[in-house]
């Protein structure tokens, strides 16, 4: 059985190689050209190579060499401020700049141990009041406030 | 006399009531973050990119520059009252900062800190405004295949110059490149890597990446970290320093800005590396070298003007060349296409009002820097007991209503959640993300310059070692990488990340 002795690289070399390989099955229909006249392919695919075989190179010496083990995720709060975001996606047309704001700052808030309720729903509605008062009335982008 | 008149230009752009006004709000936001410890001048001017949008051109980058220079102010004083770097690039300066604030030098320190800055912002201004004309000048005779080596020997630099395994750090700049050629091709308009999706056809938009990746992605990686904790700042008596201090400082301030200004302009370079430069040369070289980790006072007056120097310095590449040599820098030239206004030679013969209006308003805000910084300290230390419950939500918020003013598309923010997811992947795995935003700016510049070197040789690759000036480039590629290949660089380049 193989041991990794270096997890950081090993994964990053797994990851470099997964990119690699990706890119080179998406992009294995654009046109390779030659020097001259050089197609849409040429550098994706070459640049696409280079990365699997860095992305080998450092895997195989993540075999040999000693290197720093992989921070522990929390996971949690992680989750919760990418569906903030997701949720801002899915809310902004929908519900309104208004009300998506006060969404996102809410459930991200949710991401701290620390969190307090009175102090996260002051907060959400000041930074949304600031949001509509910057974007709509100081930068004049059209967003919809209320979309009720 | 030409400069004066020149100058006399920009200063007439700078100096108007609303050009102040953007210069002003810059360096308060960039005083403000870099006091904050956990957001950086990067992922600020990144949210702020879409703010950008409704101003006029000279006016968005006379507030973004703010922020990047203004940050190097701010930084010094968390360090120095509190140990924590506020900025990335002050993280040498806690080391003897703060020791002289237990020592009851607080003030001192930060007063030398300040003005060491402000010399180093003024001689970085002067430099600009002596040295960009020519270089500019220079680089008119520059065609593709010089343009196509410069950014090679760039990302080279970047990658040399970034922290920990070089070997990742390559793999990212690749990434990078090839992210960077995501959308329609300019030849035969085949869709690369779209996926069908219409927001990609024009490429991978800039601001969603660089929010996703730097804002938002640090924020995930704090909350793995960092419970709330009081901060509890040193007092500060007289920001008066002694008579002994002066004397020693003002050397170490002119060492730090000239090894400061040299290190900005390199590609790769910037207030980072330049302020840990400053640090090592002080240490090894001081005749009181015992004294750096108990409150040297060149210990916080080199690297302080170093970082300001180099923040400042950077900007010439980008000015004269085009070309970005960090992530800041490559954020500035993302707000300057935003403007519509193309980075490279013809900006200061055809813009000149607006390089010679960012020249000028640099020195105007060093200026305010200083009274920011040193009567308002007070503020400052107190803007510190925000606990960061508070603040990152904010930021979340900035970017997603950020991210959708781009062009008011609901993909834009998801894309910025799956970068924001990547960064942190990133972060776990020791892998940097300067060089992945260097290669992504500048992989679109090099897929175009390569071809039409080719074209221009009818595919003969040896066109680059023909031309003397693309060849001089690439034989100093050559040298960076013998560099690192000799082990006894790799471990002195080791040891100035470790201190």
């Amino acid at each position: 059985m193989v041991r990794v002795r270096s997890p950081q690289d090993f994964w990053a070399g797994i990851l470099f190689i997964g990119f690699g390989c990706a890119a080179l099955w998406i992009g294995r229909g654009y046109a390779f050209g030659t020097l001259t006249k050089m197609g849409p392919g040429y550098l994706p695919t070459a640049l696409s190579w280079t990365l699997v075989a860095i992305g080998g190179v450092l895997t195989a010496r993540a075999l040999a060499v000693d290197g720093p083990a992989i921070e522990r995720s929390q996971v949690v709060p992680q989750l919760f401020i990418l569906a903030a975001i997701v949720l801002f996606a899915l809310g902004i047309e929908r519900l309104g700049l208004a009300l998506a704001v006060v969404l996102v700052a809410v459930t991200a808030s949710l991401a701290s141990r620390d969190m307090r309720w009175s102090e996260t729903i002051a907060l959400a509605v000041g930074i949304a009041a600031l949001c509509v008062l910057l974007f709509v009335h100081l930068l004049g982008q059209p967003f919809t406030v209320w979309a009720f | 006399m030409e400069l004066f008149a020149n100058l006399a230009t920009g200063f007439g752009a700078a100096v108007t009531p609303v050009n102040l006004g953007f210069c002003l709000f810059g360096c308060l936001i960039g005083t403000l973050i870099g006091v904050l410890p956990g957001i950086g001048p990067i992922a600020t001017i990144a949210m702020l990119l879409p703010v950008t949008f409704g101003l006029s051109p000279l006016g968005a980058l006379i507030m973004l520059a703010g922020i990047y220079y203004g940050a190097q102010y701010g930084g010094s004083t968390t360090a120095i009252l509190v140990n924590l770097p506020g900025e990335s690039s002050s993280v040498v300066t806690c080391i003897d900062g703060y020791q002289m604030a237990r020592n009851g030098r607080a003030g001192a320190a930060l007063a030398i800190a300040a003005v060491g800055s402000f010399f180093a912002g003024c001689v970085g201004t002067i430099l600009i405004a002596a040295f960009a004309p020519v270089l500019a000048a220079f680089a008119v005779k520059f065609r593709s295949p010089e343009y196509f080596a410069l950014m090679l020997f760039g990302l080279i630099a970047a990658v040399i110059l970034a922290h920990g395994s070089v070997v990742k750090a390559v793999g990212m700049v690749i990434l990078g490149l090839l992210v960077g050629l995501v959308g329609t091709e300019s030849q035969s308009a085949t869709a690369r890597f779209t996926f069908g999706v219409p927001e990609l056809y024009d490429g991978v938009d800039f601001v969603p990446l660089a929010m996703g990746l730097f804002g938002l992605a640090e924020i995930l990686s704090n909350l793995d970290r960092r419970r709330d904790q009081r901060i509890a700042a040193t007092a500060i008596s007289s920001l008066w320093p002694s008579r002994e201090e002066i004397r020693r400082a003002a050397p170490a301030v002119v060492r730090g800005t000239m090894i400061g200004a040299l290190l900005g302009i390199l590609p790769g370079g910037g207030a980072v590396l330049a302020s840990f430069a400053a640090y090592t040369l002080e240490k090894k070289t001081s005749r009181f070298s015992v004294e750096f980790g108990k409150g040297a006072v060149e210990g916080v007056a080199a690297p302080e003007a170093a970082n300001n120097a180099g923040a400042q310095t950077s900007f010439i590449p980008l000015l004269t060349l085009g070309i970005p040599s960090n992530p800041v820098m490559a954020l500035m030239m993302g707000a300057m296409l935003i403007q519509g206004i193309a980075p490279g030679t013809a900006i200061i013969s055809d813009r000149p009002e607006l390089f010679w209006g960012m020249v000028a308003s640099m020195w105007v805000g060093n200026l305010m820097l200083i009274v920011i910084n040193l009567p308002l300290i007070g503020i400052w230390v107190r803007l510190l007991r925000v606990p960061y419950r508070l603040l990152f939500p904010c930021i979340v918020v900035l970017c997603c209503v950020g991210a959708y003013s781009v062009n008011s598309s609901t993909f834009l923010i998801l894309m910025m959640a799956g970068f924001a997811l990547l960064g942190y992947i990133f972060a776990k795995l020791g892998c940097e993300g300067a060089p992945f935003l260097l290669g992504f700016v500048l992989g679109p510049l090099m897929e175009e310059n390569f071809r039409r070197s080719m074209v221009l040789s009818f595919g003969d690759p040896t066109i680059f070692l023909r031309r003397p000036i693309s060849l001089c480039i690439l034989l100093a590629s050559l040298a960076l990488i013998a560099l690192i290949i000799i082990p006894q660089f790799r471990t002195r380049r080791d040891e100035v990340f470790q201190e």
